[in-house]
């Protein structure tokens, strides 16, 4: 049949180019075409400009932010300066590795607080009080690493998530670790994994975002505004470096003390605290207080200290790659942007 | 201009949580439990007489062995070296059941669960890369819905171990918009069934992959056929228990998830389609052959004006069938674009 042919042959052709796309390390096609959607020519040809004249670097995809689009009879025709872009040295992204940028001032962000007290057990436990106790355990685990640490809240206080942005932003820190602790609706079930900023498609992950980013202090404008500008620098690749490796060496150090617990990995989603801050940004879901277990243990010193040396154990990795075997490896195995 | 036949041997491969699978072009196809270990040391190594072994055979001799299931939950799991590795490892040993001829090139389709594909994109390119002389990775739902000719309106619901992906096809490459990913599937039945059951039988001593295997044998939704019956060694006595009940709520925890997402899907198909998809709803992964699954989906479209689910013909090669037929449709230029 001629016009299943023809529909395979485009399929074909759409899936080579998401394939080249990842061999040459653009974005997804998929993104690109809602990013332009969103953003228009103009954002489009802004960015190729903002990071060729960053990075001086030179491929083959600049043509795709000016490539011919499809325009419906209710869209303006674009201005005629697209093809500036279209004359410009292609867009590469930039392998953040290549820096070694230090780490040298590291925020905290204890997850909830105030009246806002997180997830809770049938006893009355509060996912609030156990973020701000992890990382208090935590930030004194790092006195001994060369590090500064910033906490966004030392006390039981209410904090917005745009509030917890600032306080990141103001002390300009190399790295943003927001703690929670996770419940989920199949109670035997204790997951851990760490979120960085991009979409979801995932209903679950949808829901927990919208939970999250309630009461985030943002309007609507606001929060578009911080998006449109995520996918430009380097910093979500950087994110979910970061993700990864505080991901595996948590789960790995976590599992010597809990073997129940199930390593759910590194996701994306579209969080206000990861979309706001202008450094590497994660959030960590440490433990599960919907399992009857293990909320009884998170209900004991030594098991919140034994999670805090399972998050120290990840952040070192970050921090201190050369001085870790695991560090060294988790670096090899993370993924470069750079084709 | 063509490569002749006999220059190139096409694969399609599905690489899957539990297990993978090999079409080619020859003909040949084969199957292997996505397990590989490596020997944990000198005398292991000369107990096992292997430098790696796959599938059943690791399985079997993972006391011996550094184990590894690389695709935990749909992802190369932890993201760590090893993991890498053995998704290496276990690709290699799956080419090299295809048999190529000397001086023949390979071209392979790869088709990962699609959340693999969406976030570890480039650690699967990283992984897989010389492995074949030309390489492509699709997400698999992708790859059944091609290797059937189900292209136009249809729904494909892809319920393996480690995740359920869904994809709807509108006769386009699907984007993210078209697909979506959960994460309860095979393990996290298997799971559910073990929590069950050591509620039931705190002293039965059993571990999670015999607990696969029961639900491998006696998973149902619904109404049983018979009763599921297994031996379980309490204080090292075989006894006989009737998990009948723990496997049906187990396998039925899978049920509110899928119907969900699968009416939502549905939902957000243009209007004018939304007959024909409810009427072209495929199952597949080794989770589409849950006696009376399709029957309970097919109880939930009732509520949306009825529809009708159906699981593939061919569980185990439907993935890489498909991905065989994309590597038999690719021209060579696409296949030289994508070569080293």
């Amino acid at each position: 049949m001629p016009g299943k042919d023809r529909i395979k042959q485009q399929m074909i052709r759409d899936l080579v180019r998401d394939n080249l796309d990842t061999v040459r390390g653009t974005l997804p096609s998929g993104l690109r075409r809602r990013r332009r959607a969103v953003n228009g020519w103009l954002l489009g040809g802004l960015a190729a400009t903002l990071v060729v004249a960053f990075s001086g670097a030179i491929g083959s995809t600049a043509a795709r932010f000016a490539a011919p689009r499809r325009h419906f009879a209710s869209e303006p025709a674009p201005p005629a300066a697209p093809a500036l872009s279209a004359a410009l040295p292609a867009p590469q992204k930039i392998d953040p590795s290549l820096f070694r940028l230090a780490i040298r001032k590291l925020v905290i962000d204890p997850g909830h607080g105030g009246g806002d007290p997180g997830a809770m057990t049938r006893q009355g436990l509060e996912e609030k009080a156990i973020t701000l106790d992890v990382a208090e355990r935590l930030r004194a685990l790092l006195k001994d690493v060369p590090v500064t640490v910033v906490l966004t809240r030392t006390d039981d206080r209410s904090l917005s998530l745009e509030r917890r942005v600032e306080i990141a932003n103001a002390v300009n820190a190399d790295l943003f670790l927001s703690i929670h602790i996770n419940s989920m609706a199949v109670p035997d079930r204790v997951g851990i994994e760490t979120f960085y900023l991009g979409g979801t498609r995932d209903p679950a992950t949808a829901r927990f975002a919208r939970n999250e980013n309630a009461g985030s202090g943002y309007s609507l404008a606001d929060f578009k505004t911080l998006l449109e500008g995520v996918y430009v620098g380097v910093r979500q690749d950087e994110s979910r470096r970061f993700a990864e490796t505080l991901q595996a060496g948590y789960f790995r150090a976590l599992r010597e003390v809990n073997d129940r617990v199930q390593n759910r990995g590194v996701k994306t989603a579209p969080l206000v605290v990861l979309v706001g801050t202008r450094m590497p940004a994660i959030l960590a879901e440490i433990s599960c207080m919907s399992n009857a277990d293990e909320a009884r243990r998170l209900g004991t010193p030594a098991y919140r200290s034994a999670l805090a040396r399972a998050l120290y154990s990840g952040i070192r990795r970050i921090i201190e790659p050369e001085t870790s075997a695991e560090g060294l490896a988790a670096s090899a195995a993370a993924p470069k942007g750079v084709s | 201009m063509t490569k002749s036949k006999n220059e190139v041997l096409q694969v399609g491969i599905d690489l899957g949580t539990s297990r993978s699978a090999i079409s080619s072009s020859s003909g040949a196809r084969h199957v292997v439990d996505s397990y590989v270990g490596w020997p944990v040391d000198m005398v292991a190594r000369k107990v096992v007489k292997k430098a790696v072994l796959f599938g059943k055979e690791a399985l079997d001799n993972r006391p011996m062995l550094d184990l590894h299931r690389p695709l935990e939950r749909g992802l190369i799991k932890e993201g760590s070296q090893k993991d890498e590795e053995a998704v290496r490892e276990l690709l290699g040993h799956l080419i090299s059941l295809a048999s190529a001829k000397e001086g023949q090139k390979v071209f392979a389709v790869v088709g990962v669960p699609a959340e693999a594909l969406r976030v570890s994109k480039q650690h699967l390119r990283n992984a897989v890369s010389g492995l074949a002389d030309s390489l492509m990775i699709v997400s698999e739902p992708f790859a059944v819905a091609y290797g059937m000719d189900s292209l136009l309106h249809t729904m494909i619901i892809d319920i393996g171990a480690g995740t359920t992906d869904f994809c709807v096809m509108n006769g386009r490459y699907p984007t993210d918009e078209d697909q979506r990913t959960l994460t309860n599937a095979g393990d996290s039945v298997d799971e559910h069934l073990a929590t069950l059951l050591r509620n039931k039988m705190p002293d039965g001593r059993f571990s999670i992959y015999m607990v696969r295997e029961w639900k491998e044998k006696g998973s149902f939704v619904g109404e049983p056929k018979q009763p599921v019956v297994v031996k379980v060694p309490v204080h090292g006595k075989p006894t006989e228990l009737d998990i009948t009940a723990e496997m049906r709520r187990a396998c039925e925890s899978l049920l509110g998830p899928i119907s969900e997402t699968m009416l939502d899907l549905v939902s957000r198909v243009e209007p004018e389609y939304q007959d024909d998809v409810r009427n072209n709803i495929i199952l597949a992964g080794g989770g589409s052959q849950i006696p009376g699954l399709a029957e309970a989906l097919e109880k939930t479209l009732g509520e949306m004006g009825g529809g009708r689910v159906r699981a593939v013909e061919d569980p185990v090669f439907a993935g890489s069938n498909g991905g065989l037929a994309i590597a038999l449709d690719a021209p060579d230029t696409d296949w030289e674009s994508l070569a080293g």
